[in-house]
C-alpha cells in the first residue's frame, strides 16, 4: 500500500508538531511565571520581606512565614540527608543484592508514593500528638523528612552505584579499608548526583502544604524555638487566597517562594561545579 | 638465585561452579620480574588478583591450595587483607586515578594509613613521583586534577600512588593495554628500574613486552599453568608444544 502522504511531508509535519510541543512546554512556564510576577510585583517591597503580617496578612509583610519555611526546610534536610545518604551507602556499598535490598528498595518506593496528605495525617498523630511535639517546627520538619527521604535515598544510591568500580579497587589495593574507600573516594565522587537528589527533595518540600498544615501549625508569630508553631509560605499563601484575605499579598508570597526555589537551585549548581571540577568533562 | 617472595602451591579457584584456576604451582623470586602470559580468559588476571586478595570482592569466589607471601599463607586466618595490600600493591589495566589533585592521589595511601605530617607527605609525594618518572612533568602542577593528565601520565601516577605506600611487591595487571607505544615504552623502562627494589609480577597479553621486561615467564592456558621458567628459555626453547605455538603466534 502506498502512503497518501509523502515521506518529506510527514517529516516536515513531525518537525512542526514537535516544535509546537516544545513551545507549549516552555510557554506554560513563561506564562505562569509572568502572570505571578506581574500580579505580585506591586506588593513586593522591602517592608513586605522584612515585616510581620498585620490583619491576618492583609497588610504588613511575610517575614515570619519566610523564616518558618526556612526553619522547616533546615530540620527536614538535617534529618533526611544524613539518614538518606546512610541508607543509600548501605544499599549501594554494603548490602549484597538479595531479598533484603529488594525489600528496602520496595519500601523506599512505597514511601515515595504515599500522598502527602496521608503523611501529614500520620505526622499529626505521631509527632504532634503521640510524641507531644505539638504544632511546631520540629513536627513539620520531621514530617517533611518522611516525604523527601525516599528521593534522597534513591538518587544517592544511583549516584553511588554510578561511581566507577576501578576507583574502589584502586583504593582497596592501596590498603584502605572499606569505610575509608567509601568516605574518601566513592562518596565525594557521588556528591554532584547526591546534590541533585537533595535539591529534588527540597523542591518538593518547599512547596508542600498538606504535610505542614497538619504538623507545623499556622502561627503568624516569629518562632523563637524548634517547638514553636510556624506558618510556612505555601500555607500562608493558601490561606490568603482561600479565605479572601488578599490576592495581591498571595501573589507577592508566590514570587518570594519562586525566588527561594531559584536560589536553592543556583546553590546546587555551585555545589555541583565545585565537586565536579575533577571529573573528566565530556 | 634470590629468595622466593611469593609461592603458589596447588592453587585452585572457582567462580561459583566454574573453575578458573587449576592446580597452579609456581614460585616468584624476590626483586625479579615475573611475567604471566596467555590468551584472554586463561586465568592470568585472576591469578594475580589472588595475590593481593582482590578476589575477596567477588561473590562466590572460592580458593583452595596455598599461596604464600614471605612464607605465610595469604589466605590464612590471621592475615588481614587490608594489611596485606599495604605490602602488595597493584596497578590496574585501565588507569584509575582518583578524581582529586595529583598531590592528593599520591598522598592518599600514606594518609589512609594515618600519616598527617605535611613535610613527610611532601617528601613521599616527591619521592614517589620521581621514582615513577613523572616528577619532571607534574612537579609544578601538583594541585591540578589528576584526571586532566594523559593516559600514560595517569598510569605513571597510579604507579607513584602505589610506591607511596612502600610495598614490597607490585602487581601489574596488563598496565599498558590502554596506552600508546610511547607511553608503553616509558612504563617498561620504569619496570626495569623498579625491579631493583621491588618484586614485580606483570600480567600481559603482549609477548614482546614479557620478553623485554621479565626475568621469568609463566604461560597460562585455560586456567592451567602450562610452563614456567626463565624468560629466555621460555621464548627460545619452550618445552611444551602449546607454549611454542602461543609465542610464535599460532593462536591467541
Amino acid at each position: 500500500m502506498t502512503s497518501l502522504i509523502s515521506p518529506a511531508t510527514s517529516d516536515r509535519a513531525a518537525k512542526v508538531m514537535l516544535w509546537v510541543s516544545a513551545s507549549i512546554s516552555i510557554l506554560t512556564l513563561m506564562f505562569i511565571l509572568g502572570y505571578i510576577v506581574v500580579q505580585g510585583i506591586p506588593v513586593l517591597t522591602l517592608s513586605f520581606l522584612l515585616e510581620s503580617p498585620r490583619l491576618s496578612g492583609a497588610e504588613g509583610g511575610i517575614l515570619p512565614a519566610i523564616v518558618g519555611t526556612l526553619c522547616l526546610l533546615l530540620v527536614a534536610l538535617l534529618s533526611a540527608v544524613p539518614i538518606g545518604i546512610g541508607a543509600a551507602i548501605y544499599l549501594a556499598e554494603y548490602a549484597h543484592e538479595g531479598a533484603v535490598t529488594r525489600i528496602i528498595s520496595f519500601g523506599v518506593e512505597c514511601l515515595a508514593g504515599i500522598p502527602s496528605i496521608v503523611i501529614g495525617l500520620f505526622g499529626y498523630a505521631f509527632l504532634v500528638i503521640y510524641l507531644g511535639f505539638g504544632f511546631s517546627i520540629i513536627s513539620g520538619g520531621l514530617a517533611l523528612m518522611f516525604m523527601i527521604l525516599p528521593w534522597v535515598v534513591r538518587v544517592s544510591e544511583e549516584s553511588l552505584k554510578a561511581v566507577p568500580g576501578g576507583l574502589r579497587e584502586a583504593s582497596l589495593a592501596l590498603g584502605a579499608t572499606k569505610w575509608q574507600t567509601v568516605s574518601r573516594v566513592v562518596l565525594p565522587s557521588a556528591v554532584p548526583g547526591i546534590t541533585t537528589g537533595v535539591i529534588l527533595g527540597i523542591g518538593k518540600a518547599i512547596g508542600e502544604t498538606a504535610v505542614i498544615m497538619f504538623t507545623a501549625g499556622s502561627s503568624l508569630l516569629m518562632p523563637t524555638s524548634l517547638f514553636d508553631p510556624v506558618r510556612a509560605l505555601p500555607y500562608h499563601l493558601y490561606i490568603l487566597a482561600s479565605e479572601g484575605i488578599s490576592d495581591p499579598m498571595a501573589y507577592g508570597s508566590s514570587v518570594v517562594l519562586l525566588v527561594m526555589v531559584l536560589v536553592i537551585n543556583l546553590a546546587a549548581v555551585a555545589i555541583q561545579r565545585h565537586y565536579g571540577r575533577h571529573h573528566v568533562r565530556n | 638465585m634470590s629468595e622466593i617472595e611469593i609461592e603458589s602451591r596447588n592453587l585452585d579457584l572457582w567462580y561459583g561452579s566454574a573453575q578458573a584456576l587449576k592446580n597452579i604451582s609456581m614460585a616468584m623470586p624476590e626483586k625479579k620480574v615475573t611475567a604471566i602470559i596467555g590468551p584472554s580468559g586463561c586465568g592470568k588476571s585472576t591469578f594475580i588478583r589472588c595475590i593481593n586478595r582482590m578476589n575477596d570482592l567477588v561473590k562466590d569466589c572460592r580458593i583452595t591450595g596455598e599461596l604464600l607471601f614471605e612464607g605465610t599463607d595469604i589466605y590464612g586466618n590471621s592475615v588481614d587483607a587490608v594489611e596485606l595490600r599495604k605490602k602488595i600493591g597493584m596497578v590496574f589495566q585501565k588507569p584509575n586515578p582518583f578524581p582529586m589533585s595529583i598531590y592528593d592521589n599520591v598522598a592518599y595511601g600514606p594518609r589512609v594509613h594515618g600519616l598527617r605530617n605535611k613535610e613527610e607527605l611532601d617528601r613521599i609525594v616527591e619521592g614517589s613521583l620521581k621514582a615513577s618518572a613523572l616528577w619532571n612533568e607534574v612537579g609544578d602542577i601538583l594541585d591540578r586534577s589528576a584526571v586532566d593528565l594523559s593516559g600514560g601520565q595517569q598510569q605513571r601516577l597510579c604507579i607513584a600512588r602505589t610506591l607511596a605506600v612502600k610495598p614490597k611487591v607490585i602487581l601489574f595487571d596488563e598496565p599498558c593495554s590502554a596506552l600508546d607505544p610511547i607511553s608503553t615504552a616509558k612504563i617498561e623502562d620504569l619496570i626495569n628500574t623498579l625491579k631493583h627494589e621491588y618484586t614485580i609480577v606483570i600480567v600481559t597479553h603482549n609477548m614482546q613486552q614479557a620478553a623485554r621486561v621479565s626475568d621469568h615467564t609463566a604461560f597460562f592456558l585455560l586456567g592451567e599453568l602450562v610452563e614456567f621458567g626463565k624468560t629466555k628459555q621460555i621464548f627460545e626453547l619452550p618445552e611444551k608444544k602449546s607454549t611454542e605455538d602461543y609465542i610464535t603466534g599460532r593462536f591467541g
